[in-house]
C-alpha cells in the first residue's frame, strides 16, 4: 500500500501536466465568449469536452511513458507503479467531470455567459439528470485516461515498432471496415439511437479491456 | 539471510547475442563488492536482472532469499542507481528527493540535503536543465539517502570530475561504516575504487572471469622491478603477463603466488616486489587473447 501512494504521490509532483487540458479548453471558452460578445449572436460551440478529452489522452500517454522508467529506477513493483497510475486516472477523471458540470451549471444560470453561448452545457451531452450527467462525462474522460494508457503500455511493452504495428493494424482494420462493413453508418446509427448516457454505460467495458491490457502489458514491461 | 543476492545459472540472451552466459554467484550481505569488466561484458544487463527490471531467459536470482520479480518486499531493499536513469524532465531535484523519500523505506532526508550541499546541487533546477555531471550527483545522493540494505551503483559518475568522485567515494565509506549494508559497485575506475572493495567480481564476455577476495587477488600477481638480466633470470619458467623495459632497467608482471626460494632469491639479487594494482590484473586478465596475439607478432 506505502507503495502505491509512493507512485500517488509521484504522479501528484506531475500536477502541471493536469492543468494543460484546462489551458487549452479555456482558451477556446474566451475566444468563443469574445467572438460571441462582438458578432452578438448566440453561438452554440459543440466541441467543449473534445479539447480536454484529448489532451487527456495525450496526457496518459506521455506518464505512462515518462514515469514508469522512473517508478521502476527507484524499485517501484510494476503492479504498485498501475495500481498509483490506475487511481490517480481515476480520481482525475471525476475532477474533470465535476469541474465540467460545474461550468454547465453556471452556463445555465447566467444564460449562456450573457451571451447565449453555449460552451460547457450540450443538449445532447447534458441530458438526463445531475447523476447521469456526471457519470456520462465520467465515463468519457475514463475512456480517454484508460486509452492513453493502453497506448503508453504498448509502447513500454514493444517498444516503438509495437505502438507502429499497433496503429497500422487499427487504421487497416478501420478502414476495411468502414469501406467494406460500413462501420461509420452503424458507429452513427448508434450515436442517434442512443442517449449519451447510454453510450456512456455502454463503453464501461472498453474501459475494463484497456485496464486490463495495460495491467497485462506492464508486468511484462522492462525499462 | 547472510546472502545479498543469489544468483543460479543465469543466462541472457537477445536473439543471437548472449549477454550473460550460465552465471552463478552469491553476495554476501554487509560488504563492498566491484562488479568489474569491460563495456559490453554483461554488467548492466546482470544488474537490471536482478533489479527485476528485465527478465533472464534462462536461471534464477534471489535478493535476499525472495525473487524480487513483483516482489514489494524484496523490491523495497534495494536501490539501483544506474548511468541511464531516467527522471520525469520537470521534475525538480527536491520533487525527486520528495518522491525517493515515499518509495525508499529507510530513507533519510536530512542525510540527502547535506549531501546536496555537499555535492552543490540547485535544489529547484528542473532535471531537464541539469549537465550530466549534476544527474549523475542526483543518482548518488538518492542511492546513499536510500540506505537501502542493497545498493547497487552502475557507472554512477559519469560527467563527475575528481573533486565530486572522491567526495562520493568518501561519504559512501563513512555512511557504509555508520550503516552497514550491501553495496555493488560497477565501474571502469578500477583504481580508485580498488582501496575499498572487499571482493572483486570480474565479468567477461557474459561469463564471471573472478570472484574473489580483493585481498586474495592482490596476490595472484606481483610485479618485480631490477636490472633486466637480473629480472630476466628471475622470471625465467614464470607466467610474465607484461613487461615494461625502461633503460637498462625492467619491470615485469608475474602472475601466481611467490614461494619464499623466490623471495630470498629476489632479496640476493636485489630486485624489488610490488603487488600488480587490481587494475592491472584485471586489464590482463580481460584482454588475455590481445596479448597473447601481440606477442606472437613480436
Amino acid at each position: 500500500m506505502n507503495h502505491i501512494t509512493g507512485v500517488m504521490n509521484m504522479h501528484f509532483k506531475a500536477k502541471w501536466w493536469f492543468f494543460i487540458p484546462w489551458i487549452i479548453t479555456f482558451l477556446i471558452f474566451g475566444s468563443n465568449l469574445v467572438i460571441s460578445f462582438l458578432i452578438g449572436v448566440p453561438i452554440s460551440y459543440p466541441g467543449s469536452i473534445a479539447p480536454t478529452c484529448i489532451s487527456l489522452l495525450v496526457i496518459a500517454i506521455v506518464i505512462v511513458i515518462r514515469m514508469f522508467p522512473f517508478a521502476l529506477g527507484l524499485s517501484v513493483r510494476r503492479t504498485d507503479f498501475f495500481l498509483g497510475a490506475t487511481s490517480i486516472f481515476a480520481v482525475i477523471s471525476a475532477g474533470f467531470a465535476i469541474v465540467l458540470f460545474l461550468f454547465s451549471l453556471v452556463e445555465q444560470w447566467t444564460g449562456g455567459w450573457g451571451t447565449k453561448l453555449h460552451f460547457f452545457h450540450l443538449s445532447y451531452l447534458n441530458d438526463g439528470s445531475v447523476i447521469e450527467q456526471l457519470l456520462t462525462s465520467f465515463v468519457f474522460m475514463l475512456n480517454m485516461c484508460f486509452l492513453g494508457v493502453v497506448i503508453g503500455s504498448i509502447f513500454q511493452r514493444f517498444g516503438r515498432t509495437g505502438l507502429l504495428i499497433f496503429f497500422g493494424t487499427v487504421f487497416v482494420v478501420a478502414t476495411i471496415g468502414s469501406l467494406i462493413y460500413g462501420w461509420w453508418v452503424d458507429i452513427f446509427h448508434l450515436f442517434i439511437q442512443h442517449s449519451a448516457f447510454e453510450l456512456a454505460i455502454g463503453s464501461i467495458p472498453l474501459v475494463v479491456i484497456y485496464i486490463l491490457a495495460s495491467y497485462v502489458m506492464l508486468r511484462k514491461a522492462t525499462v | 539471510m547472510s546472502h545479498a543476492v543469489e544468483v543460479h545459472r543465469l543466462t541472457k540472451s537477445y536473439g543471437d547475442v548472449t549477454a550473460v552466459h550460465d552465471v552463478s554467484f552469491s553476495i554476501e550481505a554487509n560488504k563492498i563488492y566491484g562488479l568489474l569488466g569491460r563495456n559490453g561484458a554483461g554488467k548492466t544487463t546482470l544488474m537490471k536482472i536482478i533489479t527485476a527490471q528485465i527478465f533472464a531467459t534462462y536461471g534464477e536470482v534471489k535478493v535476499f532469499g525472495e525473487v524480487p520479480y513483483e516482489n514489494s518486499h524484496a523490491l523495497s531493499q534495494i536501490c539501483f542507481i544506474k548511468e541511464s536513469q531516467k527522471y520525469p524532465e520537470n521534475f525538480r531535484i527536491m520533487d525527486v528527493l520528495d518522491v525517493a523519500a515515499s518509495i525508499f523505506p529507510n530513507w533519510d532526508m536530512e542525510y540527502a540535503y547535506t549531501l546536496i550541499e555537499d555535492f552543490e546541487l540547485p535544489l529547484k533546477r528542473r532535471m531537464e536543465k541539469l549537465s550530466r555531471g549534476m544527474l549523475s550527483s542526483v543518482g548518488i545522493i538518492i542511492g546513499l539517502a536510500s540506505r537501502a540494505p542493497l545498493t547497487i551503483f552502475d557507472e554512477p559518475y559519469l560527467g563527475l570530475d575528481a573533486v565530486a568522485r572522491s567526495l562520493f567515494y568518501d561519504r559512501l565509506i563513512e555512511d557504509y561504516g555508520e550503516h552497514p549494508r550491501t553495496i555493488i559497485l560497477s565501474t571502469h575506475l578500477i583504481d580508485e575504487v580498488s582501496r575499498f572493495l572487499e571482493h572483486v567480481i570480474v565479468i567477461d564476455n557474459g561469463k564471471i572471469l573472478i570472484n574473489e577476495d580483493n585481498d586474495v587477488l592482490r596476490e595472484r600477481a606481483i610485479t618485480v622491478t631490477g636490472q633486466t638480466t637480473k629480472v630476466e633470470s628471475f622470471t625465467a619458467g614464470k607466467d610474465v603477463i607484461d613487461r615494461t623495459p625502461l633503460g637498462g632497467f625492467l619491470s615485469a608482471h608475474v602472475m601466481g603466488e611467490l614461494s619464499t626460494e623466490d623471495r630470498k632469491q629476489s632479496e640476493e639479487l636485489g630486485l624489488e616486489l610490488t603487488p600488480v594494482s587490481l587494475q592491472q590484473l584485471i586489464v590482463h586478465l580481460t584482454s588475455a587473447k590481445t596479448h597473447k596475439k601481440e606477442e606472437e607478432v613480436q
